[in-house]
């Protein structure tokens, strides 16, 4: 069931009645509706995978609770690492056991001995990296006594399934989630007239921007070695605006149905295009999951103290990590490694941290060295993007060969209507504009409630939701359900 | 809560309106003001996809009009059909393609697949009734919103340029100077191999949908098959292709030009003709026209024996 989908329209305001009209009289009515409610949502993709998101959510629950039981420190190593080996070993299992397969038989023809290794012929189970992530956040905060376990079954498997979340992030802390779980909702008119709004504008971004460039970057992408290098620029700048509204449009979605719920989830993209380095754009991209990898795996290691060896060291593993949980591919380790590269001389030089704010704040428009740093930072991730998009290492470097040769200066070429690319390139500039309007805010159109004239908001959320029903793309799957 | 609900219900009610104005209002007026005229002394049409498209230069036929259209499958060769027929009195009779790979399943992804609707289904939009668009939904819901969005866009274009000429894009003679063997591979091919046997039913009924609303304006109506190459794929089907054809269009006169004689080089493909095929083809049916086919008794053995002349020529 996607948020796009014409069965989640149907799905969202039914459970929204039941939850605010029939399940108000207590808590826990509400939060058993939102679990049911949740499980049938993840059903909906593949109900065997139910059974799968279910033991985890159990054993992470029962780990949990035996480590709160004692105070014995093996004991709670045991049940500690038992949990951490069982969800990394699923996700190992279902996401990374052909990849390993396949490069140990690679490695091994290399050597002369031909491998046939068994592989596994199932599909990966939709929202694993993420509820795994949500699970063990949840078990290394118990462990290092940060929280204390979640006794009550419901609410804690409210908090690793809930629905908005569940398949695509945001990641979410059970420090940040189960206090809000654990409290008392009222329905709240701005918050959920919020919610509804943000609901808008992620959709916008999904089925206008993300979808549009989906088609022209899938055309490019897929004929890369007949394109020039003006067009193979084209599709990895399709694909950079791709993947950013695609995800933080799902994003978008998803904090404005939890709102709807009461309940405020963590915010995940902030306008990481307008990033002056590529550490600010790390800190404005994926929020949830960089943060996390930053707080149960960066910190850890020693983070920024120890020197700048040690920096380094850990910059590269977070890195390697992090394009490795995006999937079993050596495209995605690269990409990784390549963020690694370019953010490494401000780890070096400490000037990680320079541009914190966000870029020309109280003013209209960004000096020239702020919008050549801009521009400097999105051409380095556009290019990390090609990895990340190309079907194999061959092709991303025929894809970057294709950008760096004498074709580059020709006329780009499309297999398209020339009309309809330059309609989608009007759009991205509107969405742009609209963007850096309100890069202060939580999203782009935050503040569109706080206009005294309400004629003027109506008429930009008419505006808006007829330009999604006239230049929608063709609906594809979010990016981010594969991982 | 009782404001939000009254708030989001009434949004959600004007946002409908707007979008049922947008959408309905711009498929009215087009589907008043569009124009299918065609030339006056245009009495004779033939309908069909990129078979008959490639055969009948009708620049060599007097009087005859060419309105086939590549890949177009029956369904919106229907909607053309309607138009045409009613914006033309002077068209008294019409020819519809009729081969080997119309009965095939591939027109089931010719009528609802994404490809083919996203171009298709904007054109003719506007002249199609429900149980029309139903059968598209029914069939490829997902995608059908997405055309459905490019329709109004097309739409919307077309009030705005006021320009309601259908004219241009209803299809006609397609000249295609090469043939396969100059392209490199020295030997002809098919266009897809035949996966399967199964048919295609939706666009078996929408033929009988063509003659029913042709029989209805009181046109003559005959189905013509295009010369083909002994090889092409499609004429494994020829036993269903056959019984169809007895089944359920017995009462239709069919023109088999299948076996028109041509060389190798007269082909673009095993099912097209090229530039120089096509006149050949199209100079000997000019022939036959004037010679009196059409009101023939025994048409098909007044072909056969023009083929075999032909072919011992």
């Amino acid at each position: 069931m996607l948020f796009n989908s014409i069965s989640f329209a149907i799905f969202l305001p039914v459970v929204f009645i039941l939850y605010w009209f029939v399940a108000n009289k207590s808590l826990k009515q509400q939060n058993f509706l939102l679990l049911c409610a949740s499980y049938y949502f993840y059903a909906c993709w593949d109900w065997r995978f139910l059974f799968l998101l279910i033991f985890s959510t159990l054993l992470d629950y029962f780990t949990g609770l035996k480590m709160s039981e004692t105070e014995n420190q093996n004991k709670r190593r045991f049940w500690f690492w038992l949990s951490v080996l069982v969800n990394v070993g699923f996700l190992g299992v279902f996401k990374y056991y052909n990849f390993f397969a396949a490069s140990f038989a690679d490695a091994a023809s290399n050597f002369g001995v031909h491998v046939n290794p068994w592989t596994l012929k199932v599909i990966l189970p939709v929202g694993i990296s993420f509820y795994t992530f949500h699970g063990l956040s949840y078990v290394i905060d118990i462990y290092k006594r940060k929280i204390s376990a979640e006794k009550n079954f419901i609410d804690y498997s409210f908090f690793v399934s809930f629905f908005p979340l569940l398949v695509a992030g945001p990641i979410e802390r059970a420090t940040h989630l189960l206090p809000q779980i654990k409290k008392e909702r009222k329905f709240d008119y701005l918050n959920a007239v919020n919610g509804l709004r943000q609901i808008l504008w992620g959709f916008f971004k999904k089925a206008v921007i993300a979808d549009q460039c989906s088609e022209y970057a899938n055309m490019i992408f897929a004929n890369s070695s007949t394109y020039p290098g003006s067009t193979l620029i084209f599709g990895a700048i399709f694909f950079a605006f791709q993947i950013y509204c695609d995800f933080s449009g799902y994003s978008d979605m998803a904090i404005g149905i939890a709102r709807l719920f009461g309940i405020e989830l963590l915010r995940n993209f902030a306008f990481p295009y307008f990033s002056r380095d590529i550490a600010e754009f790390w800190r404005r991209w994926h929020i949830s999951l960089s943060s996390w990898f930053r707080d149960y795996l960066y910190i850890p290691l020693g983070g920024s103290k120890g020197g700048t060896w040690v920096k380094v060291r850990n910059t590269i593993i977070i890195f390697l990590v992090s394009g490795f949980w995006h999937g079993a591919n050596w495209t995605f380790i690269i990409w990784g490694l390549l963020n690694a590269l370019f953010i490494m001389p401000s780890i070096i030089f400490n000037t990680n941290r320079n541009n914190l704010e966000i870029v020309a704040k109280g003013r209209n428009l960004p000096t020239i060295k702020e919008f050549l740093q801009m521009l400097l930072t999105f051409s380095l991730v556009v290019f990390a993007w090609i990895f990340f998009r190309a079907a194999d290492l061959n092709h991303a470097l025929s894809y970057i060969g294709g950008i760096f040769s004498m074709s580059t200066f020709s006329v780009p070429r499309f297999d398209a209507s020339g009309f309809d690319i330059l309609n989608t390139i009007i759009l991205i500039i509107i969405f742009l504009v609209i963007e850096w309007n309100g890069r202060e805010n939580q999203y782009a159109i935050a503040t569109l409630g706080s206009l005294k004239r309400r004629s003027f908001r109506l008429a930009f959320y008419f505006t808006l939701i007829l330009t999604i029903y006239l230049f929608m793309g063709r609906e594809q799957q979010f990016i981010y359900f594969q991982f | 809560m009782d404001k939000f609900l009254k708030n989001t219900g009434l949004f959600i009610a004007v946002t409908a309106s707007l979008l049922f104005l947008i959408v309905f209002v711009p498929n009215y007026i087009v589907d008043k003001k569009s124009r299918f005229s065609i030339q006056h002394n245009n009495k004779i049409v033939l309908f069909g996809h990129s078979h008959p498209e490639c055969a009948f230069n009708d620049s060599l036929i007097p009087n005859f009009k060419n309105l086939s259209h590549s890949a177009e499958p029956y369904f919106y060769t229907y909607q053309k059909v309607k138009k045409i027929i009613s914006q033309n009195p002077q068209i008294e009779t019409v020819l519809i393609e009729f081969s080997n790979n119309q009965i095939n399943e591939k027109m089931n992804d010719w009528t609802w697949g994404y490809k083919y609707m996203s171009s298709m289904f904007p054109q003719y939009s506007s002249f199609m009734d429900k149980s029309d668009i139903d059968l598209l939904i029914k069939n490829n819901p997902k995608d059908f919103m997405n055309c459905m969005s490019i329709s109004t866009r097309k739409n919307l274009v077309r009030l705005l340029t006021w320009n309601y000429n259908f004219s241009d894009a209803i299809g006609g003679y397609l000249r295609v100077e090469s043939h396969q063997s100059n392209a490199g591979s020295g030997v002809l091919t098919n266009e897809t191999a035949v996966n399967n046997a199964n048919l295609s039913t939706v666009n078996i009924d929408y033929l009988e949908k063509i003659i029913a609303y042709c029989h209805a304006c009181h046109k003559k109506v005959y189905l013509v098959r295009s010369p083909q190459h002994k090889n092409y794929e499609y004429l494994k089907n020829e036993k269903d292709f056959m019984r169809i054809k007895k089944e359920r269009f017995a009462d239709i006169d069919f023109l088999d030009f299948n076996n028109f004689p041509l060389n190798d080089d007269d082909f673009l493909d095993y099912g097209h003709l090229n530039y120089k095929g096509a006149a050949k083809f199209s100079k000997w049916f000019n022939k036959m026209l004037n010679s009196g086919l059409l009101v023939n008794k025994n048409k098909q053995a007044l072909i056969d024996h023009n083929i075999s002349r032909a072919a011992s020529m």
